[in-house]
C-alpha cells in the first residue's frame, strides 16, 4: 500500500507537483532531442569515415606510407587478389592507382591525389557516387575521354565553379517560392558572373535586407551555383620512370560530402586512363580498399589479412580516421553527462517540492509514526514518492524527445537556415537525429537514481519529527 | 489481569529558565476491559500521561509496564514495532491519511502488522460496519463528517488488536450529538470485543459515559473512582 499511498500522494498538490513533472518532462526531452542530434552527427561522421572515405580497411605496401611514390605499389598482388576474393567475410574491395599532382586551369590551380579507379568495383567499396551534387554532372556515367571526378571545393579552387543569375536562375527561384520583390532586387546582377561564394554572398547582402538573406539566402545561392562541366584540367605528375607527365582530364562530375578535407584532396579518374600514361599496368596499384560484412569482425580481419601477407601493411578506418574513431569511442557516454547535468539542474526543484510538501504533512506524518510507521516505511515512502514525482515527466519527456528524434530523423534537421545569415550554411548541415533504445534505458536509470538522491534530504527531514510534536494540538 | 502498570511515574519539562512537573508521581493500575476517563483542567498533564502509557513520550522517572513489559527499556526502534502491535490511537484530529478511502485507512495499519490479504479485507468490513460506516468504506477523509473521520479513527485503532486503546480528547473537534454517537461506539465494542478505552476529555457528557475517572491536577492523582 506504500506505492499508493506515494503514487497518490504526488497528485495531492497537483498544481505543485504539475509545474516539477513539467519542468522535468521539459529537460528530458531536451536531453533526450539533444543527445538525438549529437548521436546521428557522430553517426553520419563514422558512415561516412567508413562508407565514404576509407573502407573497413585498406593495404598498403609500408613504403608507400612513408613516402608516397608511384614506386611503391602493393606487392604480390595477384596473391592478395585471390585471398581477398575467397574471404567470405569480405564484401567487396577496390584497387586505387594513387598520384600525387598538381592540378591546374587557366584561372587556379591545387595539389591533388589523382585516384585511378574501377568504377564499378569501387562503387561496391564507397558510396562516394551518392554525393555528386544536383545539376553537377555525374559519376562516370556519360562516357567522353579522360573523364575527372573533382570536389566542390577544388572546383572553387580551380575556378570552374561560379554564381551567376542568369535567366533560368531567376525561373527556378520563382518556382522555389521566392517572391518577385526579391528576385527584383537580384536583376541588377544578371548574368554577372561571382567567382567564390564569398563575393557572391557578400553582394547578395549588399542587395538583400539582412532578413531576406537569412530567409532566401540558401536557396538563391543553390540556384546561381554553376560548374562548368567538361572543362579541362591539365594534372602533372611523375610517372613510373620519373619522367614529368601532364594529361588533360574533362570534368564529368562535381560531388561534395560533409568532409572538407577529404574533399579538398581526392580526385578520380579512371584507372584504365591514368595507369597507361603513368605507365603502370593494370595489376600494379598503391592501395586497396576493402568493406566487410560486418564491421565488428574489423580487427580479426585486418589480422588475418596481415598474417598471411607479412610484407603488406593493413589500416583500419580508425588508424585513418582516428577523429571518427575516437569520437565513436567516447561519444556514448557523453549523451550521459548531458543528461547528468540536466537531472542534476531538476534535482533541485524536485527537493524544494518535496521538501515544501512534508513540511505541510507534518501532523500526518507524525500521527502515522506515532500509530506505528517504522522509519523504513516512512522512507520508502517518501522515496517512492519523489522517484513517482520525478518519473512521471521522465517518462512523457522520454517519449516526445524519442518522438521528436524519430521525426527529425526522418526528415532531417537543416541548420543552414539558423545560424547568422550563410555562416552555417552548406549541404553538409542536414542532420539526422537518431538514438538507441539502450539509452533509454540507461536515461531511465539515472531518472529513477535521481528520484532516490532527492529524496534523501526531505526524508531525513521527516525522520526528524517527532511524534509527540507534530501531533501536539495547537491548532 | 493488569493492562498497564505505572509506579511513581514523572515527567519534568525543562528549559533554562525554569521546570514543569507535567506529571506529579503518578501510581496507577488499568485492567483488561476497563472504561477510563483521564479528566482534569487544562494543563494538568493529561496529554503528558497518555503520551508516556502509549509509549511516545519518555518518562523522566518511574516505570510503565504495558502487558508486564517495560516501555522505557525499549530503545526508538523497538518502540515504533511495540506501538504498532499493543497500543491503538485515536488523536483529536489528523487521524487518517486523506488520499486514502475508509476501508484503506483502516487496512493500512494491519498491513503494516503483516497481516495477510484475506484477513485484513475481512476484517476491514467487519470493523466498519461495527463503527456503522458499512456504507461508507470507499469515501475519503474529506468527503466525511469530523464524526465519521473519529469513527474511522476508532475502527482503525481497533483494527490493529491493541491491548488498549488511548484517545486523546477524541470528541473535542466534535458537536453534542456526534460525541454521543461515538462514545456509544465505543463502549459497545468496549462491551462487546472487551477493548480497553483509556481517554482523556474535557467533556462532561464524556466523563458521564466513563465506569472510571481519574482527576488529574497538577499532574497528580487527585481522585480516582469506579463508577457505575
Ligand atoms: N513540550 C513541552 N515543553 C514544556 N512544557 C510542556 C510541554 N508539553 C507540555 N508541557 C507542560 O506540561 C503541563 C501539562 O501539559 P499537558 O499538555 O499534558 O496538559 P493537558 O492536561 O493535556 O492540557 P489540555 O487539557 O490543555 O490538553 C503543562 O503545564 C504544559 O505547559
Ligand atoms: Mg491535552
Amino acid at each position: 500500500m506504500i506505492w499508493s499511498i506515494a503514487w497518490k500522494n504526488v497528485w495531492r498538490n497537483r498544481k505543485r507537483s504539475l509545474i516539477v513533472i513539467t519542468a522535468v518532462l521539459l529537460g528530458t526531452t531536451a536531453g533526450v532531442f539533444t543527445s538525438g542530434l549529437m548521436k546521428g552527427w557522430v553517426e553520419q561522421r563514422l558512415r561516412s569515415a567508413v562508407y565514404t572515405e576509407q573502407g573497413h580497411l585498406k593495404i598498403y605496401n609500408p613504403e608507400f606510407l612513408n613516402n608516397e611514390e608511384i614506386n611503391n605499389i602493393i606487392p604480390q598482388s595477384s596473391n592478395i587478389e585471390e585471398y581477398l576474393q575467397n574471404d567470405k567475410r569480405i564484401k567487396a574491395f577496390s584497387h586505387r592507382v594513387k598520384l600525387m599532382s598538381m592540378a591546374s586551369t587557366s584561372r587556379g590551380n591545387t595539389a591533388l591525389m589523382l585516384q585511378g579507379i574501377d568504377v564499378e568495383k569501387e562503387k561496391q567499396v564507397s558510396d562516394l557516387y551518392k554525393f555528386i551534387l544536383p545539376n553537377a554532372g555525374s559519376y562516370f556515367a556519360d562516357g567522353g575521354s579522360y573523364p575527372i571526378i573533382i570536389s566542390d571545393k577544388t572546383a572553387e579552387q580551380l575556378r570552374i565553379k561560379n554564381y551567376t543569375m542568369k535567366a533560368e536562375t531567376f525561373d527556378s527561384l520563382r518556382n522555389a517560392g521566392i517572391p518577385a520583390s526579391v528576385s527584383e532586387k537580384l536583376k541588377i546582377i544578371e548574368n554577372e558572373r561571382f567567382n567564390t561564394e564569398n563575393l557572391f554572398k557578400k553582394r547578395l547582402s549588399e542587395l538583400l535586407s539582412h532578413k531576406e538573406v537569412k530567409k532566401y539566402g540558401a536557396e538563391i545561392l543553390k540556384a546561381a551555383k554553376h560548374y562548368r562541366l567538361n572543362s579541362k584540367v591539365v594534372f602533372t605528375f611523375t610517372d613510373k620512370s620519373d619522367e614529368l607527365i601532364s594529361q588533360a582530364f574533362k570534368v564529368c562530375g562535381v560531388f561534395k560530402t560533409s568532409n572538407t578535407m577529404f574533399d579538398q584532396m581526392n580526385a578520380y579518374v579512371l584507372q584504365s586512363d591514368l595507369a597507361p600514361i603513368a605507365g603502370l599496368t593494370a595489376s600494379e596499384y598503391h592501395e586497396t580498399g576493402i568493406l566487410l560484412n560486418d564491421g565488428t569482425l574489423l580487427e580479426k580481419v585486418k589480422s588475418d589479412i596481415g598474417n598471411t601477407f607479412p610484407d603488406i601493411n593493413v589500416l583500419s578506418w580508425k588508424e585513418l580516421a582516428p577523429d571518427a574513431a575516437m569520437t565513436n569511442d567516447y561519444m556514448g557516454m557523453y549523451y550521459y553527462i548531458i543528461m547528468g547535468f540536466i537531472l542534476f539542474a531538476l534535482a533541485f526543484g524536485i527537493i524544494n517540492t518535496m521538501m515544501m510538501s512534508i513540511l505541510e504533512r507534518t501532523k500526518e506524518l507524525g500521527m502515522l509514526m506515532a500509530i506505528g510507521m517504522n522509519k523504513t516505511r516512512v522512507f520508502s515512502m517518501i522515496m517512492l514518492e519523489t522517484i513517482f514525482l520525478t518519473l512521471v515527466g521522465a517518462v512523457i519527456g522520454m517519449l516526445l524527445g524519442w518522438l521528436s528524434v524519430v521525426i527529425t530523423g526522418h526528415t532531417g534537421l537543416d541548420f543552414s537556415s539558423v545560424g547568422e545569415g550563410f555562416e552555417a550554411m552548406g549541404w553538409a548541415a542536414i542532420v539526422y537525429p537518431e538514438i538507441d533504445a539502450s539509452f533509454f534505458f540507461g536515461v531511465t536509470l539515472m531518472v529513477v537514481a535521481t528520484g532516490i538522491l532527492s529524496s534523501i534530504l526531505p526524508a531525513r527531514k521527516a525522520l526528524k519529527l517527532n511524534p509527540v510534536e507534530a501531533i501536539r494540538i495547537d491548532n | 489481569m493488569n493492562v498497564i502498570e505505572i509506579k511513581d511515574l514523572v515527567k519534568i519539562y525543562s528549559n533554562n529558565v525554569m521546570e514543569v512537573t507535567a506529571v506529579d508521581n503518578v501510581n496507577l493500575t488499568i485492567e483488561k476491559g476497563e472504561f477510563t476517563a483521564i479528566v482534569g483542567p487544562s494543563g494538568s498533564g493529561k496529554t503528558t500521561l497518555l503520551n508516556m502509557i502509549g509509549g511516545l513520550d519518555q518518562a523522566t522517572s518511574g516505570q510503565i509496564l504495558v502487558d508486564g513489559v517495560d516501555v522505557s527499556t525499549l530503545n526508538s526502534k523497538q518502540l515504533v514495532d511495540f506501538r504498532l502491535h499493543n497500543i491503538g490511537f485515536v488523536f483529536q484530529s489528523y487521524n487518517l491519511i486523506p488520499v486514502l478511502t475508509a476501508s484503506e485507512n483502516v487496512s493500512f495499519i494491519m498491513e503494516m502488522q503483516g497481516l495477510d490479504k484475506a484477513t485484513i479485507q475481512s476484517r476491514t468490513t467487519e470493523i466498519l460496519t461495527e463503527v456503522g460506516l458499512g456504507d461508507r468504506m470507499e469515501s475519503r477523509p474529506n468527503q466525511m463528517s469530523g464524526g465519521q473521520q473519529q469513527r474511522v479513527a476508532v475502527a482503525r485503532a481497533m483494527a490493529s488488536r491493541p491491548k488498549f486503546i488511548i484517545a486523546d480528547e477524541p470528541t473535542a473537534n466534535l458537536d453534542s450529538k456526534t460525541t454521543e454517537k461515538l462514545l456509544d461506539i465505543m463502549e459497545e465494542l468496549n462491551e462487546k470485543e472487551n477493548i480497553t478505552f483509556l481517554f482523556s476529555t474535557h467533556d462532561q457528557r464524556v466523563v458521564n459515559k466513563a465506569r472510571r475517572i481519574i482527576v488529574l491536577e497538577d499532574g497528580k492523582i487527585v481522585k480516582d473512582e469506579k463508577v457505575r
